[in-house]
C-alpha cells in the first residue's frame, strides 16, 4: 500500500501533504502479496474523506456558478424579465379581467335560472302595480310626429342633419328639466320639434310638486306658510320655484310624457323602449314598478329588486344577458330571433356614462356636468349610429348665473325615417 | 255609561296633562312663532312618563277603550275603517300625511292591508303635529259605516310630549293616535321632524322621528297620490328604497309571509291553510266607504266625503 500509497503520493502531489503512511504497512507489503495491499483505504481516511465530500461541493459551487453565470448572462436575465412580466401579466389579466367576468357570468346565468326564482322564494314584480294619478305608465309611439333647434341642442340636431320634414323624430330619455340652466327652453324646443319623451326622475318630483300645488290651489299664492305642510328643504324650494315657472302648456305636455315609451318594433334592434333609468329583465313592461323604472341604477342577483344605489349588479348587464340568453333560445326556433327581443335606450346614469351594449344603450354622458350630449341615431333599416357634441360648461357648477344658455342632458335622437 | 264618564274623565286628564307641557313661556309656542315649527326643549326635560298606554291584553288596543281583542275576522274591517276614516279626515282637514313601514309595504303588495296585521303606521310632519296639536286633538270624529250600526266614533288624541324632539324621549315615540273608539284599535302617528344633530354635520336633508327612523327629505317628499283600502292615500316619493332600507328586498319578492301565501292572479294574500272565504268577502264597492255622519263634526270642513 505504500508504494501504491506513494506512487500515488509520487504521481500525483496534489495528495502528498494529506497522506500519511505508517511503518506497519511497509512491513506488511513485504510479506503479503502485493493484492492484499490493495484496498480502498483511502475510503476511511479522514484526509480522503475531506476529499470525498469535495466533489459533491465542487458539484455544487458548479452549479450555483453555473447558475450564477446563467443570471450574470445579459441573455438570460432579459428572458426572466420577460416571462415574469408575463406571468403578472397573465395574473392579472385573470384575476382582473377574466375571473371576475366569468364569476359575473356565472352569477347572472345564477340570478336568471329559473330554478334559482323558487330558492329565493320569488322575484321583484310580483306585486300588484300601485296606481299614481297623473302619472302615465306606457305609451306607444305614434309614428306621425314633426321636427328644428338651440346651443348644445342645436348644434347635436345639425349635426345629425335632424329634419322633421324628412320624418325625422327625436326622443328624448328624461331628466329635461331641472338638470340644466333653462328648463322651459328645453321643453320649448321639444314641443317645437314635436318630440317624445319620457319621465324622468327629475321630472316626476317637479310634476308632483306642480299637481300639489294645483290641488290645492297654491300655484299662484305661494304656500311658504303653510301649516299643515312640512316645511320644503332648499332643494324642494327650488323645485317648487321651477314648477311654479312652468306654464300650464308646459307641465301638460311633460306629464303626457310616459313613464316607459314603447316605440315598437325597430329592424335589427327588435322592440326598442325607451326610459329613464331602467327596467327589470323579465318583467312586463305593464308591470315595472314606475319609480324603479325612473330612478334604478343596480339590481339584486337574488330577488331581482332594483336600487338606485351605484354599488352592485348593473341592471343594464343583467338586461342585456337576459335578452341574449332568449335570443339563444330562439335561433333554432324562430326565424327572425331579434324580433322577439327588447333593446332599452336610457338616461339617467351620467355616473358609468356612455354604455353602449347589444341590448341596452345608456345615453347619458354627462352633459351638464361638462361632459357631451349624445344621441343615438337609428336609421332605415335599424342603422345605428353614435353622435356626441361637447358640453360647453359645467352647468352644474354655475346655472344659476348662466340663464340664458340652452342646453340639455341626455337626448337621444331617433332618426326614424317614415318607410311609407 | 262607564264609557262616557271615563273618556270624560280623560278630557280632563288630558287638558291638565297638555298645560303642564305647554309651560316654557306664558305664551304658547305656536302662536308667538315666526317661521315653522321649531321647538327645542333642553335634554334635561325628557319626560319620565309614558303618555299613551297598551292594553293589558294586546299591545295593538287601547285598554280605555276595550277590554279584549276583536275577533280574528273583525280586524282587518276594522282596520281598514280606520285608515279609511283616517285618511278622509286628515284630507279635509288639509294635514299632511302619509303611510310608512309595515303598510306602506302593504300598501306595495297590493293597496290593501295585510290579513295578519293588527296595526297601523302612519308619518306627519313637524309642523303638522303642532297644527292638529292646537285645533284638532281629541276631536271626535262619528263615521257612519255600512252594515255598522249606530257608525263608529273615532278620536284624535296628540301625545302632549310631542313638543319634545328628542329621540332620548322612548317613552313617548308615538305622537298621536287615531283610535277606534268601538274597539281600541288604533293608528300609531309619528311625527318626521328635522334632524338638527345631523343637519349640523352636514346631511342637509336629514330627517328623523322619535322612534329612531332617519329618513332623507327627498326620501319622502314630494309625496305622490295613490290609493290604499280604496281611498286616496299619500305615498312617500321613493317606496321602493325606504321599503328595501328598512325590510330588505325579500319583502318585496316573497310570496309566502305569516302564514299566507300571495296569489300572484288575484292579487290577494290567501291564509296556506284556512279557506280563502274571509278575503274574498273583503271585495269593496263605493258604497262600503265610510261616510262622516253629518251632523257631528263642529270643527271639521266639509268638502270630502
Amino acid at each position: 500500500m505504500a508504494s501504491y500509497d506513494s506512487d500515488h503520493e509520487l504521481g500525483d502531489p496534489y495528495y502528498h501533504a494529506t497522506t500519511q503512511p505508517s511503518s506497519s504497512s511497509r512491513f506488511a507489503r513485504l510479506s503479503r502479496p502485493l493484492i492484499d495491499s490493495v484496498r480502498n483505504g483511502w475510503q476511511s481516511s479522514p484526509a480522503y474523506r475531506s476529499l470525498s465530500s469535495s466533489p459533491e461541493n465542487s458539484k455544487h459551487t458548479g452549479c450555483v456558478q453555473i447558475a450564477l453565470s446563467i443570471i450574470a448572462a445579459p441573455r438570460f436575465r432579459r428572458y426572466v424579465l420577460v416571462y415574469f412580466v408575463l406571468f403578472l401579466l397573465g395574473w392579472a389579466g385573470w384575476a382582473m379581467v377574466l375571473y371576475p367576468r366569468l364569476e359575473e357570468r356565472g352569477a347572472l346565468l345564477h340570478a336568471l335560472d329559473p330554478a334559482s326564482k323558487a330558492e329565493v322564494g320569488g322575484w321583484f314584480g310580483s306585486n300588484s302595480l300601485p296606481q299614481f294619478d297623473d302619472l302615465t305608465h306606457i305609451r306607444t309611439l305614434d309614428p306621425s310626429l314633426v321636427p328644428v333647434a338651440r346651443i348644445e341642442v342645436d348644434q347635436l340636431l345639425k349635426k345629425i342633419e335632424f329634419s322633421t320634414t324628412d320624418g325625422d323624430h327625436l326622443i328624448l330619455t328624461g331628466d329635461i328639466i331641472n338638470k340644466g340652466p333653462d328648463s322651459a327652453g328645453v321643453v320649448d324646443l321639444a314641443r317645437k320639434l314635436g318630440a317624445s319623451c319620457v319621465r324622468g326622475n327629475h321630472e316626476d318630483r317637479i310634476l308632483l310638486l306642480r299637481h300639489e300645488m294645483v290641488t290645492m290651489n297654491t300655484l299662484l299664492t305661494g304656500d311658504e306658510k303653510n301649516v299643515k305642510l312640512h316645511e320644503p328643504s332648499e332643494k324642494e324650494a327650488k323645485e317648487r320655484a321651477l314648477a311654479r315657472s312652468l306654464s300650464d302648456d308646459q307641465a301638460r305636455w311633460l306629464e303626457a310624457c310616459p313613464v316607459i315609451l314603447n316605440v315598437g318594433l325597430v329592424q335589427g334592434m327588435g322592440q326598442v323602449v325607451v326610459v329613464h333609468a331602467g327596467l327589470v329583465p323579465g318583467v312586463d313592461l305593464e308591470k315595472q314598478d314606475p319609480s324603479t323604472v325612473m330612478t334604478m341604477r343596480t339590481i339584486d342577483l337574488n330577488t331581482h329588486v332594483p336600487s338606485e344605489s351605484t354599488e352592485g349588479m348593473s341592471w343594464a348587464k343583467m338586461f342585456d344577458k337576459h335578452q341574449s340568453i332568449l335570443h339563444s333560445s330562439l335561433k333554432s326556433s324562430h326565424a327572425d330571433p331579434r324580433s322577439q327581443t327588447t333593446t332599452v335606450i336610457y338616461g339617467h346614469d351620467a355616473k358609468t356614462g356612455l354604455k353602449i351594449r347589444t341590448y341596452t344603450k345608456g345615453l347619458d354622458s354627462g352633459c351638464v356636468k361638462g361632459g357631451k350630449l349624445t344621441a343615438l341615431v337609428i336609421e332605415d333599416g335599424g342603422k345605428q349610429s353614435l353622435v356626441q357634441v361637447s358640453c360647453k360648461q359645467d352647468y352644474s357648477k354655475d346655472n344659476k348665473e348662466k340663464k340664458e344658455k340652452k342646453d340639455k342632458k341626455d337626448k337621444k335622437a331617433k332618426k326614424a325615417k317614415k318607410d311609407d | 255609561m262607564r264609557f262616557s264618564s271615563s273618556l270624560l274623565g280623560l278630557y280632563g286628564l288630558l287638558s291638565a296633562s297638555a298645560l303642564a307641557v305647554a309651560q316654557p313661556g306664558d305664551t304658547d309656542f305656536m302662536s308667538v312663532r315666526e317661521n315653522l315649527a321649531k321647538d327645542y326643549e333642553s335634554e334635561g326635560q325628557i319626560p319620565t312618563e309614558k303618555y299613551f298606554t297598551e292594553s293589558s291584553f294586546h299591545y295593538h288596543y287601547d285598554g280605555r277603550f276595550a277590554d279584549q281583542p276583536l275577533p280574528d275576522d273583525k280586524v282587518t274591517p276594522h282596520l281598514s275603517a280606520l285608515i279609511q276614516t283616517y285618511l278622509s279626515t286628515m284630507s279635509s282637514i288639509g294635514a299632511e300625511t302619509w303611510i310608512m313601514h309595515g303598510t306602506l309595504l302593504s300598501w306595495w303588495w297590493n293597496q290593501k292591508i295585510f290579513p295578519w296585521d293588527n296595526d297601523l303606521d302612519v308619518q306627519i310632519s313637524e309642523p303638522t303635529i303642532h297644527f292638529l296639536a292646537e285645533f284638532y286633538n281629541m276631536t271626535e270624529h262619528h263615521f257612519d259605516l255600512p252594515g255598522v250600526d249606530g257608525g263608529r266614533k273615532y278620536l284624535l288624541e296628540i301625545n302632549p310630549n310631542y313638543v319634545v324632539r328628542s329621540e332620548k324621549d322612548r317613552l313617548n315615540v308615538i305622537d298621536a293616535r287615531w283610535i277606534d273608539t268601538s274597539s281600541g284599535l288604533f293608528i300609531d302617528i309619528t311625527a318626521v321632524r328635522k334632524d338638527e344633530a345631523r343637519r349640523q354635520r352636514g346631511e342637509t336633508e336629514a330627517l328623523m322621528c322619535k322612534d329612531r327612523h332617519h329618513y332623507q327629505e327627498s326620501q319622502i317628499f314630494p309625496l305622490r297620490d295613490s290609493y290604499f283600502e280604496d281611498v286616496p292615500v299619500k305615498i312617500p316619493y321613493s317606496y321602493t328604497w325606504l321599503l328595501e332600507e328598512e325590510y330588505g328586498p325579500r319583502a318585496l319578492t316573497n310570496k309566502n309571509f305569516q302564514g299566507h301565501n300571495f296569489n300572484e292572479d288575484s292579487k290577494i294574500w290567501e291564509h296556506t291553510k284556512r279557506s280563502v272565504k274571509r278575503f274574498l268577502r273583503r271585495g269593496w264597492r263605493m258604497s262600503d266607504l265610510p261616510t262622516r255622519s253629518a251632523n257631528n263634526q263642529p270643527l271639521v270642513r266639509m268638502d270630502a266625503s
